[in-house]
């Protein structure tokens, strides 16, 4: 990424305060709804976490805790209700802005009158580029959705609808990816061969990457960390730092020390859990 | 218009009411329950049916049918582009419905005398068409481009989208079920229109035949230019009807 310098330099210069090298950072960030009529909801008391450039981490916890206002804060969709959140040193949005953000919303949120090929194209098309016709094929082809290129996304299934939404993530080889329970609808041979694609572009690319997902493996299998957060109001419970060697490949999943940290993860799940209901 | 019904029954129902109608005016006619200004049915068809009167209501309902069409298309486009800008300037926005409420305030008859010395007597008709399209078609193009799904606005957002790229790639496609809903709304609202227009001295036209068969006391002549502007009318909503359900299974 011909970018990572400058934007390195420019961090550095702006915003002396954050870290360099550090692409996410997260401090005390809370998020307060309005619920009207005076009744609010916090989703997020006091989070703190910071991303490294190039790093994976997945974000585990129960339904309804707060994961998805986490990314959208990091995507700069919302802003926090106290506390604050920089993105590459400057504000979240401002990386939306150049064009080198990806997110993968929880709900595919495919524009539903265009083609997969024009929602793969279509971030290309709102950065002013020219079209890479040969990027968006090979987009097509990773997410496995070749003979589908003409397809509206009412015409796929839900599983096909994501990995669109994937792909479209992917196209512009974002600095930042946003993954919101992006195989949630696959099922499990296809979610182990959209892992290990992910690991492959991630081992290529080391774009940053936030995943949120329900699945312990798949956190254990993509992510340098594993961030578990507690249930409402969400706040961070644990990080489980994963040492595995990559490509994580049977000899890892299949090691006692990958079954170890899944039980304790899996365990520590269950715990939070109870707080949630 | 509700979908309640089967289509079936609803179009069993259209059917029935229009039967209804139409014996009901026959009758009427026939009995003279209203006077000798309501002439029977039958001899308002054989009026049409006449070379001279067929002639006649076809070269006045030409007039009045491209009057509409100009009207109908000046009225969209200036409607389109003001909704178009008041949602990509904002500042605007309250100025234009302002704007479009009032003008749709006014009766358009109060309009005519100052239409006519602005526009002339020929392209008055055109323009009170157009008057008549106009606000109709920015109320549903502005609530057309309103209803955009959060999830649609955020993707556009962290892609970083321009203003104008968010219009054309997301509020734009979004809206063309509701331009056409305005548009089957609008086209017999662009006849009617025109007709009016034309009570002001137009030099031709379905509206001049009604004012000068009244005047005459014609009654087979003013009630065929009404039933030919009834029927541009309604041909004028089942065109765009159709259109209609084609942008919707498109883009909806
Ligand atoms: N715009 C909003 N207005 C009000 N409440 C909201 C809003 N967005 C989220 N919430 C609330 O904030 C809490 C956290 O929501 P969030 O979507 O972040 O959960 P999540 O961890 O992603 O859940 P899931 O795993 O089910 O996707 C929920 O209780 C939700 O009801
Ligand atoms: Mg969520």
């Amino acid at each position: 990424m011909s970018t990572s310098t400058i934007r390195t330099a420019q961090a550095e210069v702006d915003r002396p305060a954050a870290r360099p090298g550090a692409a996410v950072t997260i401090r005390g960030a809370e998020k307060v709804f309005s619920l009207g009529r005076g009744r609010t909801l916090q989703a997020l008391a006091e989070v703190d976490l910071e991303i490294a450039e190039g790093e994976f981490v997945a974000i585990i916890g129960p339904s309804g805790c707060g994961k998805s206002t986490v990314l959208r804060l990091a995507a700069g969709l919302d802003t926090p209700t106290n506390g604050a959140i920089e993105v590459f040193g400057d504000d979240p949005h401002r990386l939306a802005k150049q064009h080198r953000l990806g997110v993968a919303f929880q709900e595919h949120a495919l524009l539903p009158w265009a083609s997969v090929r024009a929602n793969i194209a279509l971030p290309f098309q709102v950065a002013g580029r020219r079209v890479d016709k040969a990027r968006v094929d090979e987009l097509i082809q990773l997410v496995g959705l070749v003979g589908f290129e003409d397809a509206r996304p009412k015409q796929l299934s839900g599983g096909m609808r994501q990995r669109a939404s994937i792909a479209r993530a992917l196209a512009l080889s974002p600095d930042l990816l946003l993954l919101d329970e992006p195989f949630g609808a696959l099922d499990a041979v296809t979610r182990r061969r959209m892992n290990a694609e992910l690991a492959r572009i991630w081992g290529e690319e080391k774009i940053t990457t936030i995943l949120v997902t329900h699945d312990v493996d798949e956190a254990l299998i993509l992510a340098d960390r594993v961030v578990v957060m507690t249930g409402r109001p969400g706040r961070i419970r644990k990080i489980a730092k994963v040492d595995f060697p990559r490509p994580r490949g049977f000899e890892t999943t299949r090691s006692p020390e990958f079954h170890d940290l899944v039980d304790e993860l899996t365990a520590l799940l269950d715990q939070v859990e109870g707080v949630d209901d | 218009m509700t979908a309640a019904a089967r289509p079936g029954t609803a179009a069993l129902f259209g059917i029935g009411g229009a039967l209804l109608v139409v014996v009901a005016a026959q009758l009427v006619g026939q009995f003279q329950l209203a006077g000798r200004a309501w002439p029977p049915l039958t001899d308002v068809l054989a009026y049409v049916t006449t070379p001279a009167g067929s002639g006649l209501l076809l070269r006045n309902g030409l007039v009045t049918l491209t009057a509409a069409a100009q009207g109908l298309l000046l009225g969209v486009v200036v409607a389109v582009f003001g909704a178009a800008l008041a949602l990509v300037v904002p500042m605007l926005r309250p100025g234009f419905e302002r704007f479009a409420a009032i003008l749709n305030a006014f009766p358009t008859i109060a309009l005519a005398p100052l239409l006519i010395t602005t526009a002339g007597r020929e392209d008055t008709p055109m323009v009170i068409a157009a008057l008549s399209v106009g606000f109709v078609m920015f109320v549903t193009m502005t609530s057309g481009f309103a209803n955009v799904p959060a999830a649609h606005s955020d993707v556009l957002t962290v892609l970083g989208s321009s203003r104008v790229q968010r219009l054309v790639r997301l509020e734009l496609p979004r809206a063309v079920p509701s331009f056409f809903d305005g548009l089957t709304l609008s086209a017999p609202a662009a006849i009617l229109g025109a007709t009016i227009g034309e009570w002001f001295g137009a030099p031709k036209g379905l509206g001049l035949l009604l004012v000068s068969a009244m005047q005459n006391y014609q009654m087979p002549l003013l009630w065929s230019a009404a039933l030919v502007a009834t029927a541009l009318s309604l041909a004028a909503y089942i065109v765009f009807v159709q259109f209609q359900r084609i942008a919707v299974r498109r883009f909806g």
